[in-house]
């Protein structure tokens, strides 16, 4: 019989994956430091160049100068949580299927959706930009003055995880083109989620409904930070609930579940004529 | 050429069961002509591939089985429905009891496999960091995986290996690292695909001797596939031939050497540098032969070798575009 999933033993899988990517770092601490900054340097070239913007005019769209700086430490805590679980290929999964390495996935006793959740987890070396963001929402928090109670504080655990939820939601449904054409699709995810990325920190306040509408629900850029940032600061934007992000996020996870198992039905009927070792197992 | 009779076993003394098994792809034909350049966007041309036929054969809980076949044959589509990566077309498959496509979890705990041209190490970590990572994911308990890490580091000498990176090792040292890894949880039944791939005389030797000893020591069932029929016969004492996606021999090697009209022969040398080949089955009939010829300077003997005999019927089965061995009378 297989084992139960527990929530100590997934303690224990994300545990061992901290541990190697620990090992990772200490290992080639000179080239993992680089990287890091590298990914704190892009990520506050991205912010700050939004956040001079902003400055120079007074604010951009009828959002402030701070209020777009929260938006902003809000994408950058949310980078920082995309890093912190997803550095295993984990959520850029069409690299995984187009690869053909599912295969590896398949020969685990554990169920595949166990083994994508914990085998990404890289606190060490994909932790700066979470903590850079946090420290900037601390700093965009104070500057706005915003009474932090703990329902709010929970209110931004839920949209981060929110967010969080649609990017990988959005990643597996366009990934599992990876299942029909392995070769072609094999980097759709990244160009999903990295190729309209600079609209996700781009303050949408001040544009037409009509070009907003579609960032909301085609195209979800609008939810990466802007929406939730407005909701936060207690103004959701368009007459919105602000609950509108989880409703999107429960609908499109639904939706990229459904395709993305239909896609695995297909590589366990056909399998993958094509296998690429390369970025298997850092 | 005869299959051996599909003997009845019952559910527990069985390790694999295959039944009927169908295994078919679909593969896109593309042609570069100008003319075809619209049809292929609109209507591509599909052919169906049939891997496996009808595959059926039992393999009990011990045994060490050989199954080879040319390429393109079916092997590794075997190996991958047997180890749950892929689901059959038609027909039942259990392993160590269950189903692979409804209890993979639970099948994977018991089951090793291997693909000889695939790694399951971390390549950017040391060899122990990888078994440290199963020890975790099987969750294999302390005890067992102490036990099991001191057989594999002794038996497989990989002592030297333990703390270099998987990615600096040599192709036999990593296969030996593999193999080791494969056995932390203690499998019952082990799949191998083409293990020997690539290795040199020494690793070949090394791996093969393990896995003799594993199989008769511990009593695990193994199946391996290989293109050298010289690993295999020193491996397996029985052999499943498959062409075709169709079994087209199942049963020992010696017998199989007699199916393929293996030959030994007798070579003459004379006094005056001619030479004279004699076939023969009898020995004792050979030596009264030889016994009458005159100004015989040397003999030497050969055999037919396994992989020659399957070569030519290799050749043969391409050539004849037929599947099977034609029958063979009955031992």
């Amino acid at each position: 019989m297989a084992d139960r999933i527990t929530p100590r033993r997934i303690l224990r899988l994300l545990a061992v994956s901290a541990k190697m990517d620990l090992a990772w770092l200490l290992r080639d601490t000179k080239y993992a430091l680089i990287g890091m900054l590298g990914e704190l340097v892009n990520n506050a070239a991205t912010v700050s160049g939004t956040f001079l913007i902003a400055s120079r005019f007074g604010g951009i769209g009828g959002m402030s100068a701070d209020e777009v700086l929260f938006m902003m430490a809000y994408s950058t805590l949310n980078t920082g949580l995309f890093i912190l679980f997803g550095s295993g290929n984990n959520i850029h999964i069409s690299r995984i299927i187009g690869r053909g390495q599912l295969d590896h996935s398949f020969i685990q006793p554990l169920p595949l959706s166990v083994q994508l959740s914990t085998g990404g987890f890289s606190p060490f070396t994909g932790g700066s930009n979470l903590i850079a963001g946090a420290a900037l929402t601390v700093f965009s928090v104070s500057r706005l003055q915003i009474p932090v109670t703990p329902g709010w504080v929970a209110a931004l655990i839920v949209y981060q995880i929110v967010t969080l939820a649609i990017i990988a939601a959005r990643s597996y449904l366009v990934s599992a083109i990876a299942f029909y054409a392995p070769a072609a699709a094999e980097e759709i995810s990244s160009t999903v989620i990295e190729g309209s990325w600079f609209l996700s920190t781009f303050p949408l306040s001040g544009m037409p409904a009509y070009m907003q509408f579609p960032l909301l629900t085609l195209l979800p850029e609008g939810l990466m930070a802007w929406f939730p940032a407005l909701s936060l600061l207690g103004k959701p934007p368009l007459n919105l609930t602000a609950y509108y992000p989880i409703a999107f996020a429960l609908l499109l996870s639904l939706i990229a579940r459904a395709v993305f198992k239909k896609g695995l039905k297909y590589y366990a009927q056909k399998g993958s004529n094509r296998y690429v070792p390369f970025g298997f197992r850092r | 050429m005869p299959k051996k009779a599909q003997t009845a076993m019952s559910r527990s003394d069985s390790a694999v069961s295959v039944r009927g098994v169908t295994k078919t792809f679909s593969q896109w034909q593309r042609d570069n002509s100008k003319k075809n350049i619209l049809k292929n966007l609109l209507k591509p041309e599909k052919r169906a591939i049939t891997a496996l036929d009808g595959v059926s054969f039992e393999i009990a809980k011990g045994e060490f089985v050989a199954y080879a076949g040319p390429n393109g044959a079916g092997k590794s589509t075997t190996m991958k429905l047997l180890s749950g990566m892929l689901l059959p077309t038609a027909g039942e498959i259990s392993v160590l009891g269950m189903s692979p496509q409804k209890q993979r979890r639970a099948i994977m705990k018991r089951l090793g496999v291997l693909f000889g041209n695939r790694t399951e190490l971390w390549w950017d970590h040391p060899v122990i960091q990888s078994f440290e990572w199963k020890k975790v994911v099987w969750d294999i308990p302390d005890d067992l995986y102490r036990e099991n890490l001191a057989m594999v580091t002794d038996l497989l000498d990989i002592g030297g290996l333990l703390k270099s990176f998987a990615r600096e090792l040599s192709l036999g040292q990593r296969m030996r690292a593999d193999l080791a890894m494969l056995l932390l949880h203690s499998p019952t039944l082990i799949l191998l695909d083409e293990p020997t791939l690539g290795l040199d005389v020494m690793a070949k030797r090394r791996m093969i001797g393990f896995l003799k000893r594993l199989n008769e020591q511990n009593g695990t069932t193994i199946v391996v596939t290989s293109h050298d029929m010289d690993d295999l016969e020193e491996m397996a004492r029985r052999i499943l031939l498959i062409s075709r996606g169709k079994i087209a021999f199942d049963g020992g090697f010696s017998d199989l050497r007699r199916e393929l009209h293996c030959v030994k022969k007798a070579v003459i040398h004379f006094n005056d540098a001619s030479r004279k080949e004699l076939e023969y089955q009898d020995t004792n009939r050979l030596l009264r032969q030889l016994a009458q010829l005159d100004n015989v300077a040397d003999v030497s003997f050969t055999q037919t070798s396994l992989e020659e005999g399957l070569a030519n019927l290799f050749a043969a089965w391409n050539q004849e575009n037929t599947e099977r061995l034609p029958p063979a009378p009955a031992p």
